[in-house]
């Protein structure tokens, strides 16, 4: 097998400490993603990616480094990656999803912080992600406390900026986040000395449209009664294409959507027509925390939708094509960017319907809202979701957890008596 | 009876897509797995294929001089997925 460690050690990884997470990976993924029935055949393009995920991708990072262009690490939807890419760079998501990461992350921040961010400062202190070692700039945003004080920690470490995310959704602040993006166009211009020419900039607003279609896309696919791709396997898809190289994603996703629309033409589905219908809303899941997608499918169940960072929220709603000036455009990203749902916002009614809309699209039996532990936007966001499901007679069950096996046992039967209910 | 995997280890990704494509053309299923950690400590891509195609993949290796680090097999395990 090819061997990466020269590359890990020019990046500056802890090896040793890197290997255990190295280890653990195949028997992981094995008994999540290899042991499913009747998987389409285009996952082998997935399963590709993940085996390779600290290689081959890290590989292509350090030609592109070498042949003097930028990486730049992400942690947010939020961050237009228009403007990365319109720059000349590579950027990269960097949440953090594994357990793994916990233990040097508690190093240097309190216990009680969401796991998420945990896990990511973890990932660079330890020096054991070659992403976060790959980065010539971080970019951070101010959607939760954790994170606000974490870029703090990171920025000993690497260059980071932050984005100064407005909180509320009024005529001012879509202003505010405007000049934001603006000072972020000139922040990479600096770093890759790259001008981002008007020119660049629509190519970039495209092809990040064409990636949000192809997962609209995935998704549509999941919405048909015989679901022809497992819950676990479209969040997959979705986490790769934090990473991944966008026309290489967008070609073997467009793949991949052509082979589960023959398969609903052809009746063949992944679950039985009795499975529940689930839907996800809540955190983010980073890679590889696949444990919530697991137990639900594990227990009967097929999940159709996430309304989460790492599911609609990443892809709906395209930016404006039609702007021509460099204005126009960065108004244009601004409102697509600032119009995404998130709990950091006060009052935050739209991520209610968005809930209730996407349950009845994808004909969801029933809501998951999945919180990650210390995450207190959207775990008190969860009275008023609770609330407007329960109008629209969508039953819900809140379920608070974080990256570790202690809790699995008990998850196991709590969603066991959710979907015993839904029946 | 005890129950095996089969996988095909190659010494670099390159040698594994070139017979992934031939595996396609030729309407052998596979599924591209990370190497399992008792078969190599390197970690990256394996093709695990199905025993009944063995001699077929074997041909193939050879006529289009695939470099691979051998075919080899691992009994299933059947645990409970431990998150990491």
């Amino acid at each position: 097998m090819a061997d990466y460690r020269e590359l890990w050690t020019n990046l500056g990884m802890d090896l040793e400490k890197h290997d255990v997470l190295c280890a653990a990976l195949p028997e992981l993924y094995g008994g999540v993603y290899l042991s499913q029935q009747n998987r389409p055949e285009g996952m082998n393009y997935y399963n590709f990616v993940i085996s390779e995920v600290h290689g081959l991708r890290i590989k292509e990072l350090d030609d592109h480094k070498k042949a003097g262009g930028k990486v730049v690490g992400t942690f947010c939807v939020f961050v237009p990656d228009e403007l990365i890419l319109a720059a000349g760079a590579i950027g990269v998501g960097l949440c953090g999803g594994s357990q793994f990461w916990i233990e040097d992350g508690e190093k240097v921040m309190p216990r009680n912080i969401c796991p998420l961010v945990k896990a990511m400062v973890g990932a660079k202190v330890g020096g054991t992600c070659p992403y976060f070692q790959s980065c010539d700039m971080l970019t951070g945003e101010t959607t939760c406390d954790a994170k606000k004080k974490a870029w703090e920690i990171l920025g000993e470490y690497t260059p980071i900026h932050v984005m100064d995310l407005p909180q509320m959704k009024r005529e001012k602040d879509y202003k505010k986040w405007a000049e934001e993006i603006e000072d972020y166009k000139g922040k990479l211009e600096e770093l890759t000395g790259n001008k981002i020419t008007e020119e660049k900039l629509a190519a970039a607003i495209k092809l990040c449209n064409r990636k949000r279609a192809v997962l609209q896309r995935l998704y549509d696919a999941r919405k048909a009664l015989n679901v022809p791709i497992s819950g676990k396997d479209a969040l997959l898809v979705s986490q790769i294409a934090f990473y991944d190289n966008p026309e290489r994603f967008i070609e073997m996703t467009n793949k991949l959507c052509d082979e589960l629309e023959n398969r609903i033409k052809e009746g063949a589905g992944v679950a039985s027509d009795k499975s529940p219908r689930i839907m996800i809303t809540g955190t983010p899941m980073a890679i590889p925390n696949w444990k919530m997608h697991h137990l639900i499918e594990e227990s009967g169940a097929v999940v159709v939708c996430e309304e989460t960072c790492t599911g609609t929220r990443y892809f709906e709603k395209e930016v404006d094509e039609t702007q021509t000036t460099m204005e126009g455009m960065i108004k244009a990203l601004a409102d697509r960017y600032l119009n995404i749902n998130c709990a950091c916002f006060t009052p935050n009614k739209g991520r209610e319907e968005d809930i209730v809309r996407l349950a009845r699209e994808y004909g969801a039996d029933g809501v998951i809202y999945y919180n990650l532990q210390f995450c207190h936007t959207y775990n008190i966001e969860y009275r008023q979701v609770e609330k407007a499901l329960k109008e629209a007679g969508i039953p819900v069950i809140f379920i608070e957890t974080d990256y570790s096996n202690d809790d699995t046992g008990q998850l196991q039967t709590r969603i066991e008596a959710f979907l015993e209910m839904l029946k | 009876m005890e129950e095996y995997n089969y996988y095909i280890l190659f010494p670099n990704v390159t040698e594994g897509l070139k017979l992934e494509k031939l595996l396609k053309s030729e309407g052998i299923s596979y599924t591209i797995v990370p190497t399992p950690r008792e078969l190599s400590k390197c970690c990256g891509i394996c093709i695990m294929y199905e025993y009944k195609d063995e001699n077929q993949i074997k041909l193939l290796v050879e006529k289009h001089v695939i470099k691979t680090e051998g075919f080899r097999n691992l009994q299933k395990k059947k645990q409970a997925v431990k998150f990491i």
